[in-house]
């Protein structure tokens, strides 16, 4: 195509990409930027040339489908009614069929408007479902709208056909187009029929993966589980080999029983994730006990600090943890109890941030509030955070 | 601890889980038999009538019905003929699920497999002497189950679907880690009337039609 550009100043080429905002595919528009012509120009250009022997149709189809977007991000945007005008235009060759009445010489005068007719209309369908479907402002409805119109003139042709006196007087090509209307109903709702197979078949696989799941758990749950409690039950509740034993059998049993996992996990997942590990690294073993609705997010500032207050009790306490989590309407509970030394804020240096910030100041930044206090007969520490709903800066921020 | 000696009846399908808990018991604990399925459990428990029957939530049985478990036919059947033998309930995981259906057939209590023998024991003899056996993970289901997260509590002492404000701290106590000695320290009540709280809620949670416990029995078919 041409290079130079046609004005022939020395202003800069465009490269050559259809507008995000069109009225049908953009070709032409993009042609015209492109070589600098004026738009209806290149669209006269396309008719005239379309005439002989359809150059110019196939020239606008080959750009169609060569030419890129022009950079963006928005969903292209096209103004003309794209769908419509082919069903519309499906009734010029189906109109010219009907009154074409007569057995000529070659064939039936009507077989190829006929033929042509259908084809239109496959390719309004496809139009709707294909490229008018991501359009906010078409949509499914409109799609709907197009198939059933696409769908009775379909049917109706081939009603016309079998019924008409075009059966007896050609039956061959007259059978051959109700063929093709009927075979243009499958076609206008194949995308769909498609789509609903695979969502079937993806269901099934499901639910079989799902009965599998639950005999494999109800086996393990007779024997892996069984030993892994024994050994916890031989091997004293804070040694090695239970802590391991420990570990083992929550993640089998969080595999086993949890189905599949939740992508943004709330706070009470998050503890006990949090609690398994730390049974693996230290030793000791943290029960976590959830109630009420969970709002909070694993991602929020009471989780980090539950967290923070976790590892804390495990590295300085070890034994026996309790974690104790409320969701309740108008605040969410964190308490994380060790039996422990026991430590208290006043005796922290002031220069070993480790509770002060992390817990103490995350919460209070974040709205919230902690204590940090001996624990109950003064044994261990109890570590109890409160965030009030919707507090301000606990919008699932970073954790 | 200068307790007398408890007769207790060791029911699981696993003979190397019941000889290891043998073993484990302490002194005071007098194992007088053993069953591993629900028939031999009730032949064992009728004939030797213990204190107390360590009792597994999943056994083996024939006449187990869909919907139950083996621990919690057990209960219903030789629970009738022997009104003084008390049953605490054994269970691999600490899921409430598995738990709640033999708490409602009657169970005192229940304590997960991986729990120490000494533990075993001390719950062995609460349960010997009437007393019930909550652990944090049970404490938390009752909390959710009567409501108490969303701040519903009893007016009166007789309500059997909710339960009354101290009975909800005694539960949060209970289910943040606290032992029964350190309840009472913190409510400044003692030891004896958390006891007494603990043995109200568990029979609540036997008896309560609340829809969240009966939806939740009724969806296990348990009820």
């Amino acid at each position: 195509m041409s290079t130079a550009p046609a004005t022939g100043d020395d202003r800069v080429v465009p490269r050559l990409a259809r507008p995000r905002d069109c009225v049908a595919t953009g070709v032409a528009a993009g042609l015209a930027e492109h070589l600098g012509w004026p738009v209806a120009l290149v669209r006269l250009g396309f008719a005239l040339t379309s005439l002989v022997g359809g150059a110019g149709l196939l020239l606008y189809l080959w750009l169609w489908a060569l030419t890129p977007w022009q950079p963006g991000e928005q969903a292209p945007k096209r103004r003309a009614p794209v769908a419509w005008i082919l069903l519309a235009a499906a009734a010029v060759p189906l109109g010219l069929a009907a009154v074409s009445g007569g057995p000529p010489t070659g064939g039936p005068a009507w077989f190829w408007p006929a033929l042509a007719g259908v084809g239109l209309i496959v390719a309004a369908s496809a139009w709707a479902g294909f490229l008018d479907r991501p359009d906010a402002d078409r949509g499914p409805r409109h799609e709907f709208a197009v198939r059933i119109v696409a769908t009775v003139v379909l049917a109706l042709v081939a009603v016309v056909i079998v019924f008409g006196p075009a059966a007896s007087e050609a039956p061959r090509p007259a059978f051959a187009v109700a063929l093709a209307a009927v075979a243009g109903i499958a076609l206008v709702y194949a995308p769909t029929l498609v789509t609903r197979f695979r969502e079937l078949s993806e269901e099934r696989t499901r639910r079989i993966r799902e009965e599998q799941r639950s005999e494999i758990a109800a086996h393990l749950h007779d024997s892996v589980l069984q030993t892994l409690a024994l050994i916890q039950n031989r091997a004293g509740a804070t040694s090695e080999v239970a802590r391991i034993a420990r570990a083992q059998e929550r993640e089998l049993r969080e595999w086993l029983f949890a189905g599949d996992a939740v992508p943004d996990r709330d706070l009470g997942a998050e503890l006990r994730e949090v609690a398994a590990v730390l049974e693996i690294e230290y030793p000791v073993s943290v029960d976590v006990v959830v109630v009420g609705e969970q709002r909070e997010r694993a991602s929020g500032e009471l989780a980090a600090a539950s967290r923070e207050a976790m590892l804390n009790a495990a590295r300085h306490a070890g034994g026996e943890v309790s974690v104790y989590v409320e969701g309740r309407p108008d605040a969410v509970e964190v308490f994380v109890r060790d039996r422990g030394e026991g430590f208290s804020l006043e005796d922290v240096p002031a220069d070993r941030l480790g509770v002060r910030q992390s817990i103490v100041g995350r919460m209070r930044r974040a709205g919230g509030e902690a204590e940090v206090g001996p624990g109950v007969g003064g044994v261990g520490t109890q570590v109890r955070l409160r965030m009030p709903a919707a507090a301000p800066g606990e919008g699932g921020t970073r954790g | 601890m200068a307790e007398a000696s408890v007769r207790v009846v060791v029911v699981d399908d696993h003979s190397i889980f019941r000889s290891g808990l043998k073993a484990d018991l302490d002194a005071s604990i007098d194992v007088v038999g053993e069953a591993h399925d629900v028939e031999s459990a009730l032949a064992v428990v009728v004939e030797t009538a213990p204190d107390v029957v360590l009792l597994d939530v999943h056994l083996p049985g024939l006449a187990v019905p869909a919907g139950s478990t083996g621990g919690a036919e057990v209960i219903r059947r030789a629970a009738p003929e022997l009104p003084a033998t008390r049953f605490l309930a054994l269970s691999v995981s600490d899921k409430a699920e598995d738990v709640v259906g033999v708490i409602r057939a009657g169970a005192r209590g229940y304590i997960t497999k991986g729990s120490s023998g000494g533990e075993v024991s001390r719950a062995v003899h609460a349960v010997a002497t009437g007393d019930a056996v909550f652990s944090p993970k049970l404490a938390g289901f009752v909390l959710d189950a009567f409501g108490a997260a969303v701040g519903e509590t009893a007016v009166a002492g007789d309500e059997l679907d909710r339960l009354s404000a101290r009975e909800q701290e005694v539960m949060r106590l209970i289910a943040r880690g606290y032992a029964y000695k350190e309840v009472a320290a913190e409510l400044f009540i003692s030891v004896k009337t958390v006891e007494t709280h603990v043995s109200a809620v568990l029979r609540k949670l036997q008896l309560s039609s609340r829809h969240e416990l009966t939806a939740w029995a009724t969806a296990r078919r348990l009820l």
